[in-house]
């Protein structure tokens, strides 16, 4: 038993915890002022347009309050956040022998190029402010799939695209950190794809924020055109520091008529994480997005993807798990926009909260006058495992037409005493029952997940659970 | 905030996004007014008397401090109510406000449930004016270990009177709070409720119906504060919007550590029949401690596809049974009314509508 208790206290968060030396970074100076959003714009060769963007999205960002409704980012200081931070020498690979070594191994450390040689269609690795490896396999490229970084793209035969799309989902003006990525974004993908493909495996990229006291300001933007799918993977970590390194990336997805779009994330930043990403989806007639989202990261998290369901018959599916352990304060949920006829919207979520950690699950379901005949349904769950954590659920519903039909049912409660007595009877440790009792009740997004994902998440809950008894 | 721009009320414990609009509400401005005309059938072993100070002012209401400001300002008397202990069940008491002869009314009334005593009370809003008006009541009461209040509220109201409805309470160990609610009349509606329940075992059961009609309002913050262990509280609000009617309700279950056992519902059922209402709904649960259940459930918009088919293949048209559906709703809840001639009231009043 005392040997459990060892095991405890010793969570081996190795596989991500790992960092390497800032020494061979070239990094702006802490702060955010005009000169350092110019510099940004010099350093990443911006089109004019780009650039006045950033600086207009500035002004924005100083003229907008914090929000008054949320946890506390009080320990976030700009003033001491370095917006952007690249290798020296820095240049995108399409092999993975060309990368610079200590990224090559951190990445390796987190298995992707292993998975990307088992089961992706593609990869995009970024480390800090800039991809270092972005490859597509011919075979999907052939079909006209444009998988790229964002600033590629930006000088490349889709810069027109990218200046259509480029923030008119999630504008500078949304709140104050989308005017904060507005300001310093950097990285990111890319997505194209033509009508009538189907990317048969998924695309994935990957984030590392590396060095202290960072932002990471990543722009996902994905066209996927007329009755075409994907599914795209994201997933992030870092390792933890004792000062505040800041997330505000910024995710658009525009959904074409008939098409559908997965959108999957396992969001495992280190806990001195304040997480504050924006993700949108605007969808068309017939169209379906479905977002599937891992939360178990970071100190504060602020993430609420967004579906605008925009063409009649478009659907969205949301399904979550949050997991909010010691120190954590993760604020998560959906917002839905029902704008047509027909629409319907399914939300599914879990979440836990442990050793003190707070979760929240907040949601919007916003039907207008055009959404007739349309459809929502919201379930979401949340489980306490002691009696020091905290969880809320802070769900909203405006409607504005009267042929809706519209369901929420939301549940509280804790790991019922009769079902781990029953599985100690069966031989478990009380520790593994409440695990199991854990993973189960996550088995929601779990079963959405390709399996090598789908174990990872696991691994993620198992580690959160070390430590829940004793 | 209440200043000369803003009179800010129904404010939920947990804030959400500004952009819905949701979090509160700004009347702007709100007159302080003269106390009503008040007819009063009291039975016997309840002691009433009107007072200028506030025993019960320590207690929290659903509409916030800013209902507090105005019942000072007003200088209106305070209609108190108290009961003996043990008195067992007495006979229920009628108040009847009825708003004449002036554009604004502010009232207060307190009422004390002693021990092992019971308790109805049940408040009538009328008016035969039809120049425009607002009307502002606050209620505050403390039901003592095994006392059982239930605060039966009927709004008749002329839709040319606003009507802020402010309550507030506590609820010690077994004490039970029943409050019954029929919103029926009134042009702009403004309800409220803050129900703190510190006793082991103590009890809130709130039904709410409700009809909206016309471009009329109706904004509601029902707040449930559980502290005492095995607390229990089931919130069920069920109406029907018509017209262009705009509501919005907030629900709070807040489970505070300590509160362990406790449990709490609530539940929404709103019936949308014409295509330009508003409905608005923030169903929250709050949650600090582990040994504890919450739930809530929504149910928004047209009646179900099974329903409907059942029905029309007895021979209903479409029309038929939502006007049926929606007397249903109404019905259920003044179904509760433990007093038959407030029962029979309200059916004469429905009928005639």
């Amino acid at each position: 038993m005392a040997k459990e208790k060892t095991e405890v206290k010793d969570i081996d968060r190795s596989m991500y915890d790992f960092r390497y030396s800032e020494d061979d970074a070239f990094k702006l100076q802490e702060g955010l002022t005009p000169e350092i959003v110019a510099e940004i714009s010099k350093e990443k060769n911006d089109p004019q347009w780009m650039a006045d963007f950033r600086q207009k999205s500035l002004e924005i960002y100083n003229k907008m309050e914090v929000p008054d409704w949320g946890p506390s980012i009080e320990g976030l200081d700009m003033d001491h956040i370095v917006t952007y931070v690249r290798p020296k020498n820095n240049k995108m690979q399409s092999d993975w022998k060309d990368v610079p070594t200590d990224i090559k191994d951190t990445f390796e450390k987190l298995g992707i190029p292993q998975a990307e040689r088992k089961s992706l269609a593609g990869v995009g690795a970024q480390y800090d402010s800039e991809l270092v490896y972005h490859h597509v396999q011919d075979e999907v490229a052939a079909q006209g799939v444009i998988y790229s970084d964002v600033e590629s793209a930006l000088h490349g035969p889709y810069a027109d695209m990218i200046r259509d799309h480029f923030m008119k989902l999630i504008t500078p003006n949304d709140h104050k950190f989308a005017a904060l990525h507005g300001a310093v974004w950097s990285g990111g993908s890319f997505v194209y794809v033509p009508a009538g493909v189907h990317v048969d495996i998924p695309l994935q990229s990957y984030f590392r924020l590396n060095a202290a006291g960072a932002g990471q300001f990543e722009h996902t933007l994905i066209i996927v055109e007329e009755g075409a799918y994907l599914h795209f993977i994201e997933g992030c970590s870092a390792p933890k520091y004792n000062v505040a390194n800041l997330h505000a990336g910024a995710v658009e997805l525009f959904v074409g008529k008939n098409a559908t779009l997965r959108y999957s994330t396992i969001e495992n930043w280190s806990k001195n994480m304040y997480n504050l990403n924006t993700k949108r989806a605007k969808v068309e007639e017939g169209g379906k997005i479905e977002w599937i989202s891992g939360s178990f990261g970071s100190h504060v998290s602020y993430l609420y993807p967004m579906s605008v369901l925009n063409g009649e018959g478009a659907r969205s599916e949301f399904t979550s798990v949050t997991f909010a352990g010691k120190g954590q304060n993760l604020d998560t949920g959906c917002k839905t926009v029902h704008n047509a006829p027909h629409t319907s919207s399914y939300v599914n979520t879990r979440s836990i909260s442990k050793d003190g950690g707070i979760s929240t699950f907040r949601s919007a379901v916003v039907m207008t006058p055009k959404a007739k005949g349309s459809k929502s349904s919201t379930s979401c769950q949340s489980l306490m495992v002691d009696n020091v954590s905290r969880s809320d659920t802070i769900p909203a519903m405006d409607i504005r037409t009267e042929d809706a039909d519209v369901g929420h049912e939301a549940k509280i409660g804790r790991i019922s005493d009769e079902v781990v007595f029953y599985l100690m009877s069966r031989g478990m440790t009380e520790e593994d029952a409440r695990a199991l009792i854990v993973r189960g009740f996550a088995d929601n997004v779990g079963k959405e997940l390709p399996l090598e994902y789908a174990v990872e998440m696991n691994n993620l809950i198992g580690l959160e659970m070390k430590g829940a008894i004793g | 905030m209440n200043d000369n721009t803003h009179f800010i009320v129904n404010r939920i414990p947990s804030l959400t996004w500004n952009w819905l609009h949701m979090n509160e509400t700004d009347l702007k401005e709100v007159p302080a007014g003269k106390p009503s005309a008040v007819s009063q059938d009291i039975p016997e072993g309840i002691s009433v008397r009107e007072s200028t100070e506030s025993a019960l002012s320590d207690l929290k209401t659903g509409m916030g401090a800013n209902i507090d400001q105005l019942v000072k300002a007003s200088k209106t008397p305070i209609h108190v109510l108290e009961t003996e202990s043990n008195a067992g069940r007495l006979q229920n008491a009628h108040l009847d406000f009825d708003y004449a002869g002036s554009n604004a009314y502010t009232d207060a009334v307190e009422i004390s449930v002693e021990e092992n005593t019971e308790l109805t009370v049940v408040i009538n809003f009328r008016s035969k004016d039809k120049e425009e008006a607002t009307a502002a009541l606050q209620t505050r009461y403390h039901v003592a270990p095994y006392g059982k209040l239930t605060l039966v509220q009927i709004n008749y109201l002329p839709d040319s009177i606003d009507f802020l409805n402010d309550i507030g309470g506590q609820v010690e160990d077994h004490g039970d709070f029943r409050l019954i609610q029929l919103i029926l009349g009134g042009k702009n509606n403004y309800y409220g409720s803050f129900t703190e329940l510190s006793g082991y075992k103590s009890n809130l059961a709130t039904d709410i119906g409700y009809i909206v009609t016309g471009r009329h309002k109706l904004d509601m913050n029902y707040v449930a504060n559980h502290n005492g262990r095995k607390s229990n509280c089931d919130i069920n609000a069920s109406g029907v919007l018509r017209d262009s009617a705009d509501k919005l309700f907030r629900g709070t279950i807040d489970f505070h550590r300590g509160c362990g056992g406790s449990t709490g519902t609530e539940m929404e059922n709103v019936l949308l029949m014409d295509e330009n209402v508003i409905n608005r709904t923030i169903p929250v649960i709050l949650c600090d401690e582990e040994d504890v259940e919450g739930n809530h459930g929504a149910s928004i918009g047209k009646l179900d596809e099974n329903l409907m088919f059942y029905l029309q293949s007895r021979g209903l048209t479409e029309e038929e049974i939502y006007e049926m559906m929606a007397q249903a709703r109404i019905d259920a809840v003044a179904a509760k009314i433990p007093d038959d001639e407030a029962k029979e009231e309200v059916r004469e009043f429905l009928g005639e509508e």
